[in-house]
């Protein structure tokens, strides 16, 4: 380990750093400028990373240039969620320090799972990000729900906890030792033990991207946490997971068997999460069996990892991160004291607050994937990658499925425009500046990469092999 | 001469677009709003005329694609092999001609219907353009699948917002339709790009590469049928037609205009310039499913429409005849009836376009479209009834006017291959006329019915229906100029070229 190596590390540590000075400054100054510091501390990390490009290594983790990109991706998202809940947390009661010291430790968590080499790195990032969010989710104190919701995520993740560390104990034991880079050149003489270990872990990381079978969890966490804490939930934390399921994939791939698990975990997927998106009157309901479907659609491009599945399930998912920002952030704003939760609630509010509206729409049409909103690029590069990789069947079954999609997203579309608001327009409280960016940014984004993707995806391209 | 050095297509597809910033200033003020977005449109227009009016200099330049009077291409997104290709044939040329032409009646005939929301309405209109005008200039598939899609946002809000009756159920129904289809399409277009990257090792999307891809038969007949489902929704053959009456009834007229004159056209457009060429034997093996199917919808829609009350559903049900004759045309994929069905959707375009307008403005005086309600408007509105008389007797193809060159020339060659199809055709103008002559009969001639206030027609509406009936007239009295324009697109097309 070299200084170099350190200052490669640096963001990771301004971030651990700035958690604690929030901690800190909410003992010193109750209710201070919390918010605006956390988004400093971010943003910092993030200038740290662009303007010193360091890569280095220390014993099972590395900041490689894909780990930058990704804590880079998760850092925004971070940075959006912090203006979100900005406003909305102090129109709750929200108050204190715990909010932006715990995102701040999720951002550590999820930046230290993306640059692991070595499962137990991997294991402890993934870990110490799923636990901030336990606190997170359940952060309403007096909500019923929340604290609801919170029981719920806790339970299950602990349970998929485990899983994961079980999965990472039995590779251990085949293989002896925990560095992936050697797990992967061990290559294919695959034991029972190992392979165990292997599914294991599969099915843990299943869990965090709320993959079916293990899903269950999603709905309920999404419907009872606050809608800020649920965009973050639904973007940064899967993209984490998946850019730690990417590290993994040398192994998986290894191991022909995968393929079936993978192909399952898509199919299911994409057929459950579309059909109960289908029958629910809760938007944040919708939204997140709508996410578990998304999540299908990047386990189709995983099925078809050799033919560049890859760099088609990055995509899709800052895509997709990009929309489902878009989305519950418009949430986020439009909710007033209560939730906005029914479909219903969102009659004629595209008129009403013209931003969130507009911010909401393309954020839907972008995971139904009508263009110009980026969602299209993203299924375009899936089923490009799936049918290069030979799935043709679950292609077809993942474009008919995005169809039935199609029908849900477009409901909402329909309350926000084409249905009079019910009684006296209510009329939301305007925009803080915070909010107006929150919104913009990941609708402009979604915009632009659904006109001109070929910057992010060149980028892609180099990061991943 | 326009010098060849513009980006004309681009300006062609991105103008109404460009114009929507315009409007944002405007915002507040909608008549402002209505005279930019107006002053865009007929920019547009006029543009496109003067490209007819120079296409044979233009065809004089060899361009890099036989054929084409105007090729502009440059990298877009590489990692896919996509590239921004546009391309202007006399076929595109026509098609362009008419968008521009049909926007501008879409949005004179809105001009005092369009109320709330005014400023929306006109963004959307514009995209809407610029949406149409991209599918009929792209030679690269993955961008007219592109184009192809942007065009359903639009619509969806012009019926949702705008419409009557039925309005979200008549738009979830449109979207979803085309969308299946669509989707489907764009399975295809990958697996087809595939199969050419794995001949020869290029990833492209450029149309005149993928026309020289060898596919087995097998997946050919595949390809073809999800391209072939897509057109055929937009078109819309027999048993995918159920979106379109609805879709047009609940929309409002410029959205009806827009419906009838040009989605309809992409459809076959799509199916002349992609589904035929690409896929010639699976095409060819899936003919007769195709007369079939046309056939059907000839006599089908004749019938129903007869069974109207409604007079908008009941010109609906007549575009799924006429887009019937077209099919026929493309079917029989010979030089004089693929022409004919060429000139038919233009005509059918301005014909249909006109009367939607002519039904939008007597709904918006009387708020109804029933035809019971109606009686005697020959005596009380004779402006309207004679416009109606006229575009009525121009749909059933009255010798002199436009229909009659398009189903002339479809007839005439599809009675070479297929006579009895011929026939049978045939005997489906006969059942238009029925079913029109009733609806004039009844709407304009018969005793009045019920006591309704009705003023004629006001001069804005007055001008923009001699401009329609006029060009009309021309189209169907001197149809040359039109027929030498697409004559060696045809040629090349029937030929296995582009």
């Amino acid at each position: 380990m070299t200084l170099f190596d350190l200052l490669a590390f640096m963001p990771l540590v301004i971030l651990a750093t700035g958690a604690i000075l929030c901690l800190l400054a909410g003992a010193v100054r109750p209710g201070g400028y919390l918010y605006e510091l956390a988004i400093v501390v971010v943003a910092a990390s993030m200038l740290w990373s662009l303007a010193l490009p360091a890569d280095g290594m220390l014993p099972g983790i590395s900041v490689t240039p894909y780990a930058r990109f990704c804590a880079l991706f998760l850092d925004l998202a971070g940075i959006t969620g912090l203006l979100l809940a900005a406003g909305y947390n102090r129109c709750r009661g929200i108050v204190g320090e715990e909010y932006p010291a715990t995102l701040l430790f999720a951002l550590v968590g999820m930046g230290a799972a993306c640059a692991a080499t070595d499962l137990l790195i991997l294991f402890l990032g993934l870990e110490a990000f799923t636990f901030a969010f336990y606190i997170l989710v359940a952060i309403e104190r007096g909500s019923e729900r929340g604290g609801e919701a919170g029981m719920k995520y806790l339970l299950n993740g602990t349970l998929s906890a485990a899983i994961l560390a079980m999965g990472i104990a039995l590779v251990y034991c085949s293989r002896g030792t925990l560095q992936l880079a050697e797990l992967a050149a061990q290559g294919r003489g695959a034991g029972h033990l190992y392979l165990a270990g292997l599914s294991l872990i599969l099915l843990g990381l299943a869990f965090k991207l709320s993959l079916v079978p293990a899903h269950l969890w999603t709905a309920d966490v999404y419907q009872g946490a606050p809608a800020p804490v649920t965009a973050l939930l639904s973007t940064a934390s899967k993209g984490a997971s998946l850019a730690a399921l990417l590290l993994l994939m040398p192994l998986v791939t290894g191991w022909p068997g995968s393929h079936a698990i993978l192909w399952w975990l898509a199919l299911l997927s994409m057929l459950c999460g579309n059909l109960a998106a289908l029958v629910q009157s809760s938007i944040k309901r919708m939204l997140a069996w709508s996410s578990v479907a998304q999540m299908g659609y990047v386990g189709l491009a995983l099925t078809a990892a050799p033919a560049g599945g890859l760099r088609a399930a990055a995509f899709y998912v800052v895509i997709y991160a990009a929309a489902g920002l878009a989305t519950f952030g418009a949430v986020a704003v439009l909710s007033d004291q209560g939730e906005r939760d029914g479909i219903d609630a969102y009659r004629g509010l595209g008129y009403a607050n013209p931003l969130a509206g507009a911010a909401l729409a393309v954020g839907l049409f972008s995971l139904a994937g009508i263009p110009p909103a980026a969602g299209l690029m993203g299924k375009f590069a899936v089923f490009a990658a799936a049918l290069r990789g030979g799935e043709t069947a679950l292609a077809v079954v993942g474009i008919l499925t995005a169809l039935v999609s199609v029908f849900y997203y477009l409901r909402v579309v329909v309350a926000l425009y084409m249905r009079p608001a019910e009684g006296e327009c209510r009329e939301s409280h305007s925009l803080a500046i915070s909010e107006v960016i929150a919104l913009a940014a990941p609708t402009l984004v979604t915009l632009f990469l659904g006109v001109y993707p070929s910057p992010l995806l060149d980028l892609l391209a180099r990061l991943i092999s | 001469m326009i010098p060849n050095s513009l980006p004309i297509l681009t300006i062609l597809v991105f103008l109404p677009l460009a114009c929507c910033l315009l409007l944002l200033p405007a915002w507040k003020r909608p008549r402002l709003a209505f005279s930019l977005a107006l002053a865009s449109m007929l920019l547009e227009l006029a543009l496109t005329v003067g490209l007819f009016a120079s296409w044979k200099g233009l065809a004089a330049v060899q361009t890099a694609l036989p054929g084409f009077l105007l090729l502009e291409d440059r990298s877009w997104i590489e990692a896919f092999g996509i590239r921004y290709t546009l391309g202007l044939d006399g076929i595109s040329l026509l098609m362009v001609m008419l968008t521009a032409f049909s926007f501008c009646v879409a949005i004179l005939v809105s001009w005092r219907a369009i109320k709330e929301r005014a400023v929306l309405f006109l963004v959307l209109l514009l995209a809407m353009e610029t949406g149409i005008m991209g599918v009929f200039l792209s030679l690269d598939l993955a961008l007219f699948y592109l184009f192809w899609e942007v065009m359903l946002i639009p619509m969806f809000f012009l019926i949702g917002v705008w419409g009557h009756g039925r309005r979200i159920y008549s738009t979830i129904k449109f979207f979803l339709f085309t969308l299946f289809g669509s989707l489907l399409m764009l399975l295809a277009i990958i697996a087809l790009h595939l199969f050419h990257a794995q001949q020869t090792g290029v990833v492209t999307f450029a149309l005149h590469a993928l026309l020289k891809t060898t596919l087995a038969p097998h997946t050919q007949l595949w390809l073809y049928a999800a391209f072939f489902l897509a057109f055929a929704i937009k078109f819309p053959l027999f048993p995918v037609h159920t979106w379109l009456p609805d879709a047009h009834t609940d929309a409002p007229t410029a959205g009806s205009v827009i419906l009838a004159g040009l989605l309809l056209k992409t459809g076959s457009y799509g199916l002349i310039r992609f589904g035929y060429p690409l896929f010639p034997q699976a095409a060819h093996i899936l003919t007769p499913l195709f007369y079939t199917l046309a056939l059907i919808g000839i006599i089908y829609a004749s019938l129903v429409a007869f069974a109207q009350e409604d007079m908008k559903r009941l010109i609906a049900y007549s575009s799924i005849g006429h887009m019937g004759f077209v099919a026929i045309g493309i079917a029989a994929w010979q030089p004089v009836a693929l022409s004919g069905s060429i000139i038919q959707m233009a005509n059918h375009g301005v014909t249909t376009g006109a009367l939607f307008c002519l039904v939008g403005m007597l709904d918006e005086r009387a708020h109804t479209r029933e035809i019971a309600a109606f009686g005697g408007l020959w005596g009380k509105t004779p402006l309207w009834s004679f416009f109606f008389l006229f575009f009525s007797l121009a749909s059933v193809g009255l010798p002199g006017l436009n229909n009659f060159v398009g189903e002339f020339l479809i007839l005439a060659g599809t009675m070479k291959s297929s006579p009895l199809v011929a026939a049978l055709a045939f005997g489906g103008i006969v059942l238009t006329l029925i079913y029109m002559v009733r609806l004039v009969q009844e709407v304009c001639f018969q005793e009045e019915r019920q006591p309704l206030e009705l003023t004629d027609l006001v001069p804005r509406e007055l001008c923009l229906l001699a401009l329609v009936a006029l060009l009309n007239l021309w189209m169907g009295v001197h149809p040359a100029p039109l027929l030498d324009l697409i004559r060696t697109p045809v040629r090349l097309l029937i030929g296995g070229g582009p």
